[in-house]
């Protein structure tokens, strides 16, 4: 670490952590209500465990961004952070309303949530992955400003560079693209279009930017390959993403009453969004193929690979798997869909919070990188959560053929919940292959403990 | 100003071609360009005049891709690569013409 | 997979040689290769969506076609060509050591790309006022699409002819000193390229 307020990281990385688990957690919850519908009803039902499942993850990679951004920043800027009292300010508000949103979704029918938040005043409440009552999106876009501000003004005062310009750009356009959850037009097809905005445009436009910077970050510290090679590819991989993560929001426009045309924009060219993936795999092979130094840090190098690989993997094949019109007429909405979530979510941006949180936790902790058995631990941990998470996948894919054959493609068509049933042997797998990845995530939980000799601190 | 004309220029050998060769590709590029206008304003169609007109596409891409791009002396993989494009996309163009016919 | 990465990004790690003896070497920056592969399949999925579409529909594409303006179509082609090979002079006298000279023809390149901008422009006018929109028709739209994504690409390329016409300017590039002005010019032949299928494409195919 080379200035001391980038230490303002590590109660993001920590919570980041924490709320994973959480995630874990219920995602446990739900694999098991999958197949035995009646777990834990009427106390924590499913439509809720899915909420709170997949809000953590949202709220925890947030706080794995601002973490990264803390630490990255003050380092590209060659400057102290603007004021590491507001960071830490911002994270106590965050946290304190990020929690109290999931207590308020576990502990209150969510009818009488949203009356309690003034969802009567302004309706934003019940859109899926939106559900936050508005006293908690309105906190979102609090702390959000607050946090630009600080990054900003630490950017301006300090050296500007391609990194960090660009982690900022994708800062202020998931800052400006969240605006969108405000807006819930009374028309269906409107509400859907605007939605996307958020969600889409978040995952896979300005999201992709946040996570090309940090890798970039961490591959020139862990490879020493010269930062203008490396600039180089940031900007071709960052066009890409845009060109095609944005025009490609059309294929979510399929089927929700917008023009025809959108079926070929969408088509096309979320057909071509695995590219900017491939050329971030070759990019981080490339790098570390060509580096300069061995960085004792090896865990943080295998996180980096294994960032390229299965982002490319989840996001890029997974997703192109449905993506053509005429496949996803078939597909939309069906376990094939959940199947490209959950590695898309892990491959590219829960493997890059790790992958950052691996490189620089150490350094938050003074010292280079952590003895060798912490970092054996901790590799055992990648391994097990992400062979698990390629299992899970698998077995959703599986899940979701079957499903789309015996619900929409066979002559005679049989009902959702009587094809449930049918698919339920890989649920159950996929069950199992949940149970390694908490397993996993307690090996990489165990590594930060593991005691030993830490290598020195090293400069780069 | 930095100083170009350096000892090293003797040794480098060209990898553009000289302004005579890129001259007469332009000449040639322009011919084909006004016979694929010319198909075009005679209202020309059919499998042998589309089969011309790709296959001038197809001649006036490798000038550009060989010369121009200066893939000529690249290593072949480049070549290939774009070549292979060209070859695919005026093939596959060819028969979806081919099946619209049919149609 | 090491190897197959290694191969793929640092082809000059182990140089062929070519048949007059002198080592193969890709001009410009490998990163722009990568891009401009990207941009060939982007334009590649765009013409065969087209020929395929028009295979369904070929009654409605031949008569939409007709209004199309191919006078207006094959000026942009010359004007294209032209500036392709201004920049190939350009090129070659960097090369020659003439940085100053090459910034005189990468201004007539931008000049010819300038005026395809201009061409097009009027154009769209023309197809506007007619009333061609995204959902007026299958045709229409693909016209539009096809031809608004190039223009996108002729715009960014001009852009690009910018930057290098303000370094050859400052005597910038030489024998020592080529990858800038050849990633860009290879940019720049790459917008020419995807013109010269979509023109007999679009405009002439019947």
């Amino acid at each position: 670490m080379k200035y001391s307020s980038q230490s303002v990281a590590m109660p993001y990385f920590i919570a980041a952590i924490g709320l994973f688990v959480g995630q874990i957690i219920f995602g446990l919850v739900m694999g098991l209500q999958y197949v035995v519908g009646d777990f834990l009803f009427p106390e924590i039902p499913f439509n809720v465990a899915r909420m709170v499942h997949t809000n953590l993850l949202i709220v925890w990679l947030l706080f794995g961004f601002m973490g990264a951004t803390y630490f990255l920043v003050p380092e590209e800027a060659e400057t102290e952070l603007y004021s590491p009292k507001l960071a830490l300010l911002m994270f106590w508000i965050f946290l304190v309303a990020g929690a109290a949103t999931i207590l308020g979704y576990l502990l209150v029918p969510y009818s009488t949530l949203a009356e309690m938040t003034g969802n009567n005043i302004l309706a934003t409440m019940g859109r899926e992955f939106l559900e936050q009552p508005l006293l908690t999106k309105i906190g979102i876009v609090i702390v959000a400003l607050a946090f630009l501000f600080n990054i900003t003004m630490t950017m301006l005062k300090g050296r500007k560079t391609v990194i960090s310009i660009v982690l900022l750009m994708g800062l202020w356009g998931l800052a400006i693209f969240f605006l969108f959850s405000f807006y819930n037009p009374g028309n269906l097809v409107k509400d859907k279009f605007y939605w996307w905005w958020v969600v889409h445009l978040w995952v896979e436009g300005v999201w992709e930017l946040i996570m090309a910077a940090i890798l970039a970050f961490v591959l020139i510290k862990v490879t020493g390959v010269d930062r203008e090679v490396i600039e180089k590819w940031l900007y071709v991989i960052i066009t890409l993403a845009l060109v095609t993560g944005l025009i490609g929001t059309g294929h979510h426009y399929f089927w929700i009453g917008t023009p025809e045309y959108w079926q070929w924009l969408g088509s096309v060219f979320s057909a071509l969004e695995p590219i900017p993936f491939f050329a971030m795999t070759v990019f981080a092979f490339n790098m570390v193929n060509r580096r300069r130094r061995e960085h004792p840090n090896k865990a943080a190098v295998l996180w980096a690979l294994g960032t390229g690989v299965m982002a490319f993997l989840g996001a890029g094949v997974w997703g192109f798997l449905h993506t053509l019109a005429p496949v996803n007429y078939y597909t939309h909405g069906s376990q094939i869909t959940a199947a490209h979530g959950h590695m898309a979510f892990y491959g590219a941006y829960v493997l890059v919070v790790l992958t950052i949180i691996s490189y620089a936790m150490p350094l938050l902790r003074g010292r280079a990188a952590n003895d060798e058995r912490a970092q054996v631990c901790e590799m055992w941990g990648f391994w097990l959560m992400t062979i698990s998470m390629v299992f899970i996948t698998l077995f959703l894919t599986a899940a979701g053929i079957l499903q789309v054959w015996l619900q929409r493609v066979s002559d005679t068509p049989m009902p959702f919940m009587a094809v449930q049933d049918q698919v339920s042997l890989f649920y159950w797998m996929r069950l199992w292959a949940g149970v390694v990845f908490a397993a996993g995530l307690v090996t990489y939980l165990a590594s930060f403990f593991v005691k030993g000799e830490s290598k020195p601190l090293i400069h780069a | 100003m930095r100083n170009h004309e350096s000892p090293t220029r003797a040794l480098h050998h060209s990898d553009h071609g000289t302004p005579l060769r890129a001259t007469v590709i332009w000449v040639v590029l322009i011919a084909a360009t006004i016979v694929t206008w010319s198909v075009g304003e005679n209202g020309g169609s059919g499998p042998a005049v589309v089969g011309l007109l790709f296959a001038i596409a197809f001649g006036k891409g490798a000038l550009i891709i060989l010369d121009y791009m200066a893939l000529r002396r690249a290593p072949l993989m480049w070549p290939l690569l774009a070549l292979g494009w060209m070859t695919l996309v005026c093939a596959l163009i060819g028969i979806a013409y081919w099946k619209g016919l049919a149609a | 997979m090491n190897t197959c990465v290694q191969t793929l990004v640092s082809p000059s790690a182990a140089p062929a040689v070519a048949s007059d003896g002198s080592a193969r070497r890709l001009p410009g920056d490998l990163a722009i290769w990568f891009f401009i592969l990207a941009e060939l399949l982007a334009f590649g999925a765009f013409f065969l969506a087209y020929a395929f579409a028009r295979a369904n529909n070929v009654e409605l594409f031949n008569e939409q076609q007709l209004a199309l303006d191919r006078n207006a179509g094959a000026l942009n082609t010359i004007l294209l060509l032209t500036s392709s090979y201004l920049v190939v002079r350009a090129v070659q006298a960097a090369e020659a050591g003439q940085s100053r000279r090459a910034a005189t023809w990468i201004a007539g390149g931008f000049a010819c790309g300038a005026g395809f901008v201009v061409v097009k422009l009027f154009e769209y006018v023309a197809k506007f006022a007619a009333g061609v929109s995204l959902s007026s028709s299958t045709f229409h739209m693909f016209y539009l699409i096809l031809t608004f994504f190039h223009f996108m690409h002729v715009i960014l390329g001009l852009v690009i002819l910018a930057a290098l016409w303000n370094g050859a300017r400052k005597g910038r590039y030489g024998p020592g000193n080529m990858n800038g002005i050849e990633t860009g010019a290879a940019y720049w032949h790459m917008v020419d390229l995807v013109w010269l299928i979509l023109f007999p494409l679009v405009y002439v195919m019947r």
